[in-house]
Order: structure tokens, then C-alpha cells, then sequence
């Protein structure tokens, strides 16, 4: 193909990509150079998204709390006395509203596990570590980050406490974990 | 008398990709196959189900109207169901409630993946991106963003499996590796058998702690599909082939934020659908009335964890059956002759159907060189979700 006509099929799937053109090249040379045969498949680049305004609903005040006040709560219900954190609305099991109550933060390693590898979006990130902990106050377990200097040190049992990041996005990964210091 | 029969199946070979093909002619090859294997003409078909897991991997939302066209089946009824890993028993389940009802004589139930046409640019590897892609099944608002996959939910059941009971040790996790990557060789439709020792696995690179990347089954292309039929279809038509009944039928839900349930060391819902599955075709000693099973093993632990709830041995025993030699072939009760989804290959919603099918072929004795010897009764779980929120639990019999 016309070194043109080439440039501007990694132009155009670049800007709609939002990629590199680099990132493309030169996976797709031997199509646009006309060196497939009449059968071969014929692959081209593509993506799917959706852009979203997206509300936290009943579990707004939660997310509020921690964006703007680095406060941790959670939800408790009035009739089984369960406290859910992550929060809920409404308590799954006794079907009734649930209050917002406040947690102290710290709690203990249940299970973790160290991510040598993850999805595109976080493979920069590895190693870290991935948790079930159990917060003090509450009933259930959250899934979450643990942040420490050295990931090999973790321990099942280890107690951490709530950390907040400086610039907050408004998600969970405005809060993490570290180990409590003894 | 069971209601439901398989009387056909078919399953195209499982592959980490299949460049040549689309979701829906992938669907045709299977399709077709089991057609053919049922003796039977797409009229015949009453209604459809298709189990179609992830619509990032098709590149495709609701993928399943468009299998149905490329099938030629409309204006015949169909739906689609997604339960991630346990996709395929799934819809086995659902078609076996349209067969037994007395809705339909004879139902398809169809399972289809692709996955490597999803592709991260900066590694040049379809990998990164497909577990992006299963991250949108996961929990959007408290689990995804923390940059977790589905090997860590597992890893962490199976840690916590470890501190409670002691095992499994990650030799045994190993063992379930050679055992499945071995058992592949002898499945041409398998995508990576290989021999291998306890000694590779150990040392294979760490993908999430315990797991090393012989620990992991890999992502896979393919499709499955089963005919179903009901009691008064199968002596109407007289299959040539033997009919195989489903004879037990266990479902269940769990918590799908594990942190919910009362322990993350067992995977209780399974306990619970298997049982029923047992219950129902009057299951009392698995170990003894099995001829042989095809267990979910996407890591080598949760195989091992299976043992458990599919109650093989008591909880904490897992490990006991890969030292002694029960789950290998030859043993007292063979598990995943197949290769499993480790050996095999994992096409989701294909897996639980070509597990299936190799049941299928087995208790026909059609199964060539991995066969089970005088294979009569074998056990099928299918499960998916973080932390196995989804299983499904199916005893297949020959009864002639």
C-alpha cells in the first residue's frame, strides 16, 4: 500500500483508539502491504467504551465521607444489629433501612495474596497485594489494597488500618490499607 | 425414570485462538456436529439456549441472536444465559427445565467464547486485556478498581482453605497440573497438553500467590453444544446411540461479595449444589458410584477444593486424593480425563458443555484413547463468579 494510504489507516485507528500510533504499528503491515492471501483473516483494530456519569445512589454518603472528610463508615442494620462495609441501603437479609454509623479504621488481614501479574490497567503496579480484611465494627469481610514497603512481609493476621490517598478520583481507591504500627 | 436425555453432542477443538473463525461460526461447527451425532435435522430443534459469557469477547452485546441467525434456527425460541465459569451447566440447566417441563421434545444447549481477539497494544498480548475484560464481571464500584482478577479471588479462598486446614500444599496444587496437562495428550481437541513435572509447575513465573502459571488454565476459543430430549422423544427416535440421562441436577447462587459469607475456605453454595445434584440421583458414596468426573479445575487449589465439596473425602482431605493416586487415570475415580479447563482449555461458555461432552463420550465408550474403563455413571460441576458464587452440579448415567 501507498506509504500514505498506510500512515493514514494508523492515524485514523489511532486518534479513534486514543493509542499511540506506535502501539499499532506494525502489527498491521502485512494486510496494508497486500501480503495476505484472499482467506487469510482479516484483522483491524477496535475498542468498545462507554462514558458514564455514574451515582453511588444510597451508598452516596459513603463515598462523600471518605472524599471529602477521610471518614470511614458503615451501614448498620436496626434490627439484626449487622454492620456491612462495604455499605448497603438496606440489609439483605432482614430487609430493612440501614444507618450510617462510624468505624475506627482498623482491622486485621484475613487472606492476601500477592498479584505478580493483572489486567492492562495495573500491570505497572505489580507486585501488590490484594486482602480480605476484617474491619473492627464491622461484620463482613472487604476486599482491598494493602500498601506496604515490602509486599513478602504481609502476614494473615497482620492488623492494618485505613490509609487515605492525597488526590482523590471519588472511588474506593481513595482509601487503602497499611500495616498498624506496633 | 430421569426425563431428560443427552442424545447428541459436539464440540469444535479448544484453542487459545481461533483467528479463522467468528463466535458464530465457531457456534455452527458445534451445533452441526451434535446434529449429526443426535441423528437428528435443526427442525427438529424446539427452542435453543446459548451460553455466552463475556460480550467483550465476542466484541458483541447480546451475541446470541446473531448464533441463532447463523444456525438457521429462527423463528424458533432461544435465550442466552451468562453465570460466568459455571456459563455452560448453566445453560444445560435452564434447557433441562424447558425439556422436563414438557415445553420442548428437544432442545439445543449451545456454549461459544472467543476471548484473543481482545488485545493490549502496549504488551502486544491478548492476556492483559482479557482479564481486563472479565474485570467488568466482577463488583464495578468496591472490587474492580483495586486491580484484583479472578486468580486472586480463588488464590485467596484457596489461602484461606490452606491457614484453616493446613493443605493444600502447593505440591499438591502441582500434582493436579501434571495430572490435567497429561491427560491432555490424549485429547486431540485439547489445547495444551503437555508432560510435565511437579518441579516445572513449582518453578513456573508467580501469577497471584500460590498460583504459578502452570497453576492457571488458560484462556481459550471454542464451542460446545448438547441436545437435549425428553423421555417420549428418546423411544420415539430410537437414537442410535446410546442416550445418556441426566439423572441429578444442583444449582446455586453464593454470595457474590464473598466477604458476605460465613467462611471464604470452603465454597458452601457448591457443597450445597452438589449435594442436591446427589440427592436427587440417590448420590450416597460419590468415591464408590462414580465411574469418573470433570471438575472445574481454572487453578490446580480449587480442583483440590472441589474433592471436598463435591464430598470425594471430608473437608481439609483434597490433597489426599492427588498423593494416592484416586483422581488419576486408572485410579478409583478419575477426575477431568478430559485435561480439564487446565489441560483442555477454558472457552467459558463452552467449558461446562465440552466437560459434558466428555462425560457424553466416555459413558458411551466412544472416548478412544482416554477412555474410562466400562464408564457408566460420571459427574459434571460446573462453577463461576468470585469465590465460586455459581454452581451447577450434573450426574450424567447410561441406562441401557
Amino acid at each position: 500500500m501507498a506509504t500514505s494510504k498506510k500512515d493514514a489507516f494508523y492515524r485514523y485507528h489511532a486518534a479513534r483508539l486514543r493509542l499511540p500510533e506506535d502501539k499499532l504499528r506494525p502489527i498491521y503491515d502485512d494486510e496494508l502491504d497486500g501480503k495476505k492471501k484472499p482467506d487469510d483473516p482479516f484483522e483491524v483494530p477496535d475498542k468498545m467504551d462507554v462514558f458514564f456519569k455514574y451515582s453511588y445512589g444510597g451508598q452516596s454518603r459513603f463515598f462523600r465521607e471518605i472524599f471529602h472528610h477521610e471518614r470511614l463508615l458503615g451501614a448498620k442494620c436496626p434490627a439484626c444489629g449487622k454492620v456491612y462495609c462495604p455499605p448497603r441501603s438496606v440489609c439483605p437479609r432482614c430487609y430493612e433501612k440501614t444507618e450510617w454509623v462510624n468505624l475506627p479504621g482498623t482491622g486485621k488481614v484475613v487472606a492476601f495474596t500477592i498479584q505478580h501479574y493483572s489486567t492492562s490497567a495495573f500491570v505497572k503496579k505489580v507486585p501488590f497485594l490484594v486482602a480480605y480484611v476484617q474491619l473492627d465494627g464491622a461484620d463482613f469481610l472487604m476486599m482491598a489494597n494493602i500498601e506496604m514497603d515490602d509486599v513478602t512481609k504481609a502476614k494473615p493476621g497482620m492488623p492494618v488500618k485505613v490509609a487515605y490517598r492525597p488526590e482523590k478520583s471519588g472511588s474506593i481507591t481513595d482509601i487503602y490499607f497499611e500495616p498498624l504500627a506496633d | 425414570m430421569p426425563e431428560v436425555a443427552i442424545i447428541g453432542v459436539g464440540c469444535t477443538n479448544f484453542r487459545g485462538r481461533h483467528p479463522d473463525k467468528t463466535y458464530f461460526e465457531l457456534a455452527f461447527d458445534a451445533a452441526k456436529a451434535a446434529f449429526e451425532d443426535a441423528g437428528i435435522d435443526k427442525a427438529d430443534v424446539g427452542a435453543a439456549v446459548y451460553g455466552i459469557y463475556n460480550d467483550f469477547f465476542q466484541r458483541q452485546y447480546q451475541p446470541d441472536a446473531f448464533v441463532h441467525d447463523y444456525l438457521g434456527l429462527p423463528p424458533i425460541p432461544a435465550v442466552r444465559v451468562n453465570t460466568g465459569g459455571a456459563t455452560g451447566g448453566s445453560a444445560l440447566r435452564i434447557g433441562y427445565a424447558e425439556v422436563a417441563s414438557g415445553l420442548y421434545d428437544i432442545v439445543l444447549v449451545l456454549g461459544v467464547e472467543k476471548c484473543a481477539d481482545c488485545f493490549d497494544y502496549f504488551t502486544k498480548n491478548p492476556v492483559p486485556e482479557v482479564l481486563r475484560a472479565i474485570l467488568y464481571t466482577s463488583d464495578m464500584t468496591y472490587d474492580n478498581p483495586i486491580g484484583r482478577t479472578a486468580a486472586s479471588g480463588f488464590a485467596l479462598a484457596v489461602l484461606a482453605h490452606m491457614q484453616k486446614y493446613g493443605g493444600p500444599t502447593e505440591e499438591q496444587m502441582a500434582k493436579v497440573s501434571v495430572k490435567n496437562h497429561g491427560n491432555a495428550l490424549k485429547n486431540p481437541r485439547a489445547q495444551s497438553g503437555m508432560k510435565i513435572t511437579v518441579d516445572d509447575v513449582l518453578k513456573s513465573p508467580k501469577i497471584v500467590d500460590p498460583f504459578k502459571r502452570l497453576d492457571n488454565c488458560l484462556y481459550t476459543e471454542g464451542a460446545a453444544a448438547v441436545v437435549l430430549a425428553s423421555r417420549r422423544k428418546v423411544a420415539e427416535l430410537h437414537p442410535k446411540k446410546p442416550p445418556i440421562w441426566i439423572t441429578g441436577l444442583g444449582a446455586a447462587l453464593d454470595w457474590a461479595f464473598p466477604g458476605n459469607r460465613e467462611s471464604i475456605a470452603e465454597f458452601h453454595g457448591c457443597r450445597l449444589a452438589t449435594k442436591k445434584s446427589y440427592d436427587m440421583a440417590g448420590i450416597t458414596d460419590p468415591l464408590e458410584q462414580f465411574d469418573l468426573a470433570e471438575l472445574h479445575d481454572a487453578f490446580t487449589g480449587t480442583e483440590l477444593m472441589s474433592y471436598e465439596d463435591c464430598m470425594f473425602c471430608e473437608p481439609g482431605e483434597g490433597g489426599r486424593l492427588i498423593d494416592d493416586g484416586t483422581v488419576w487415570p486408572g485410579g478409583k475415580l478419575p477426575v477431568n480425563l478430559s485435561g480439564g479447563l487446565i489441560g483442555c482449555g477454558h472457552a467459558v461458555g463452552a467449558t461446562g458443555l465440552m466437560q459434558t461432552s466428555e462425560i457424553v463420550w466416555q459413558l458411551r465408550h466412544e472416548a478412544g484413547a482416554r477412555q474410562a474403563p466400562n464408564a457408566r455413571r460420571g459427574l459434571v460441576q460446573s462453577i463461576g463468579g468470585t469465590l465460586c458464587a455459581w454452581t451447577v452440579s450434573l450426574v450424567l448415567e447410561r441406562m441401557d
